[in-house]
């Protein structure tokens, strides 16, 4: 049997959509990729879903520029699906780009970590490891944090805002 | 103004804030309208979104060239606290404006227990509670929903109702609205059909749209988990089975109903639309639809969603109905035989034979669904131990044909306006419990759920009280009585301080009344007589069935009185008795 092509998709969740848990998310993109038509690979079992693997979840609050799932299909992923989703996606979700990967690739195991942005009004506390920067009173701290670690909260360090900025991954395998 | 930056801060402090960020897919945000609408459901936003009502009022003003409309739902409490803390008032989730910026608010009363949310949305928007105090910069506020069909205890705080169906008299409402001073515009809007206005009007009759309406296809996708996040279609609006009990019943006639093509577009443009995994049909009896074997195997080839139909009649046809969307995941069927035993299914008008429950219940058996969750009424005229018990010999009969999960949901009866019942007593709080535990054995073979006697003694009387309820009404909302219907949220206690305080008689609102009484209601026509409310209640105490109109016209005088008939797509309605003529 012939079968699909995976795909890893790179999404970014800003705005007021940062307020958005991670299963709401996970929620709205697979309402989205439904209403492309373009028809995805679903989980087995009674209640069938569009079965779409997400990397690690983001906490409420913290704006997302990383985002990656990945998603199977036996119809091809061009420019053009990705700019026909784009206009049937709310304000705030929009997705990057999708690149076919191997059927073997896996993102825990692509995936080394996420490159988070916290963003401060103030002098940025010690404890905090990272590089900083300060531009016209705004601080800005840049840290790593590996895959399936915590990941900072929103208020957690007195940080304005948070922003996870890019995600790490070995070189992607692209078939 | 706008309050979204002041919103920014706010939101990282509350729980759920998908709730009140606004902006979903398929919102409307539509600009240069010569007169807006701020639509309000009394309650979360998780209740509110998963109302089809507002769906429909916000496509067909939205769809107008003159007018909008934005929406907006109560918050919950600890959103209400930081709106306080911030002076954020309450606001629309389109524009993000204030609702006092709005030419019109507008709340859809659904249930009773909702009233007390209504003051609190009023209050949280700086507009203020009694229309009395409203001066030309505040909006116009106005209301419709089933509760209107009694407005009497919410006469005070709205400036207009509208009673009966929104589509057409809200664009004739919003019209009206466009210019003027606020005197002259409530004026005008006392001479719309369907409309009343405490100040001007002395009566009303209930809008009625002849024929199913057009139906929101694009509808909003919310990011929040709300209580049935799914697509919605309307396959027919009323019922005639003539359930004594039923105010919906009574209320939304004639039938109307939408062909089974229509609901085949409407369904798939609604999944292409919105991405929704699930359409359910919406009706107040899915399987009285005369095209319901049609639509459910034309709607099987809509592969991409799952179809559900709320089920709530008991007998086959239902349960057929129920299998032919089902799919191979047969999990639970809810059935509603409402009485136990057939004496009281008689008086009820249910129309249901003890027969025909055991065949719907071995059908569902047979046809593989394990879990079966029955409804049924406690309190009905004359309800006697013996009908009591008689719910819990059904339960155990269900348990022993084989079904791995029997539950039944055991709710009061509040006799309500506008129904044969409306005559009715009410069981008090200790009588409910003497009688539920009548059936303390059936536990044993199912799990049986017991709606708290004091809430519905409390519904009892907002919904049968008269204009000395508003006050009541303003004390609960004072004292944080809000979002009564939940559990966390519910003091019966202070609810009764109120009413002994407002020196409420319960007992004496709650007890039978006689053909000649007095009720708050009786300025609202909904097409049927009180006379043959009278006529059905006696016939309900002698135990006699009065047939489903679709079968034969029972003369009920809805159709004459509004020039309308049962819209059937798949056979002739029956003749109809003239006004005036002999009733059934």
């Amino acid at each position: 049997m012939k079968q699909a092509g995976k795909y890893l998709f790179r999404y970014k969740k800003y705005g007021l959509l940062r307020h958005l848990s991670h299963l709401e998310t996970m929620k709205m993109i697979e309402r989205l990729l439904r209403r492309t038509g373009l028809k995805f690979e679903q989980t087995q079992g009674f209640h069938q879903r569009m079965k779409l693997s997400f990397a690690q979840a983001l906490p409420t609050g913290i704006i997302d520029l990383a985002g990656l799932f990945i998603a199977s299909t036996f119809e091809v992923i061009d420019d053009p699906f990705v700019i026909k989703a784009n206009s049937l996606s709310p304000n705030g979700l929009e997705i990057v780009r999708a690149e076919k990967v191997e059927s073997s690739f896996k993102l825990s195991k692509a995936l080394e970590g996420y490159e988070f942005k916290i963003v401060f009004l103030e002098t940025p506390p010690l404890d905090l490891d990272g590089e900083v920067e300060e531009v016209n009173d705004i601080w800005v701290v840049r840290t790593f944090r590996p895959f399936n670690s915590s990941v900072p909260k929103n208020g957690e360090f007195g940080q304005f805002l948070t922003v996870r900025s890019k995600a790490i991954l070995s070189e992607v395998q692209v078939d | 103004m706008n309050v979204l930056k002041k919103l920014v801060s706010v939101l990282d402090e509350v729980r759920k804030p998908s709730r009140y960020i606004g902006n979903e897919y398929n919102s409307i945000h539509k600009k240069n309208s010569d007169v807006n609408l701020c639509l309000v459901f009394p309650d979360l936003y998780d209740i509110g979104m998963s109302h089809f009502g507002m769906a429909i009022l916000y496509d067909v003003v939205n769809s107008s060239n003159f007018a909008s409309c934005e929406r907006s739902y109560l918050p919950w409490v600890d959103m209400q606290g930081a709106m306080l803390k911030n002076d954020i008032p309450l606001y629309s989730l389109e524009s993000y404006k204030p609702l006092n910026e709005f030419d019109v608010v507008g709340f859809t009363l659904q249930y009773e227990m909702s009233y007390p949310n209504v003051l609190r949305a009023l209050r949280l928007s700086n507009i203020p509670l009694h229309n009395s105090d409203r001066s030309e910069s505040d909006p116009i506020v106005i209301a419709g929903g089933p509760c209107t069909v009694n407005f009497s205890p919410m006469e005070k705080f709205i400036d207009a109702f509208l009673i009966g169906d929104g589509e057409e008299a809200v664009l004739e409402m919003l019209e009206t609205m466009r210019n003027g001073k606020r005197e002259e515009k409530l004026k005008n809007l006392s001479k719309i059909e369907g409309v009343y206005v405490p100040k001007h009007s002395k009566r009303v009759s209930k809008r009625v749209v002849k024929e199913m309406p057009s139906a929101p296809r694009a509808q909003i996708v919310p990011y929040t988990n709300i209580i049935h996040d799914r697509g919605i279609v309307e396959i027919l609006r009323g019922c005639t089975h003539g359930c004594r009990f039923c105010q919906a019943g009574m209320i939304y006639r004639p039938v109307r109903e939408r062909s089974a093509n229509e609901v085949y577009e409407i369904s798939r443009d609604v999944a292409r639309l919105t991405g929704h995994e699930e359409i359910s049909l919406l009706s107040l009896s899915s399987a009285d639809h005369t095209q319901i074997g049609d639509m459910t195997s034309q709607l099987k080839s809509l592969k991409e969603v799952s179809i559900s139909i709320p089920s709530t009649r008991v007998d086959a046809l239902s349960v057929e109905v129920a299998n032919a969307v089902s799919g191979v995941r047969k999990s639970g069927i809810t059935l509603a035989p409402e009485a136990g035993s057939q004496r009281l299914r008689d008086v009820i008008n249910k129309g249901i034979s003890e027969n025909q429950i055991y065949e719907a219940l071995e059908h569902a058996k047979n046809s593989g669904w394990s879990r079966v969750k029955l409804y049924f009424m406690l309190g009905l005229p004359t309800e006697t131990d013996e009908d009591v018990m008689a719910i819990g010999e059904m339960l155990q009969k269900a348990k022993h044909m084989g079904f791995k999960n029997v539950s039944a949901t055991l709710g009061i009866f509040i006799p309500k306006p506008h129904t044969p019942f409306q005559f009715a007593p009410q069981i008090g709080i200790e009588e409910a419990y003497r009688r539920y535990k009548l059936i303390g054995w059936a536990h044993k073979y199912a799990k049986i759920n017991f709606t708290d006697p004091q809430k519905s003694v409390i519904e009892g009387v907002l919904s049968r009280g008269g204009n000395e309820v508003s006050q009541v009404i303003e004390m609960a909302e004072k004292r944080d009585l809000i979002f009564a219907d939940w559990n966390e949220m519910f003091n019966p206690q202070e609810w009764f301080k109120i009413f002994d305080e407002c020196e409420i008689k319960l007992k004496d609102v709650i007890s039978e009344k006689d053909g000649n009484y007095e009720f708050p209601w009786e300025h609202v026509d909904v097409g049927i007589s009180k006379g043959y409310f009278w006529m059905e209640y006696q016939r309900a105490l002698k135990g006699i069935l009065t047939p489903d109109c679709r079968e034969k016209c029972t003369g009920c005088g809805v159709c004459p009185n509004f020039k309308v008939k049962n819209v059937l797509k798949g056979k002739r309605a029956p003749e109809i008795i003239p006004a005036g003529g002999e009733m059934i």
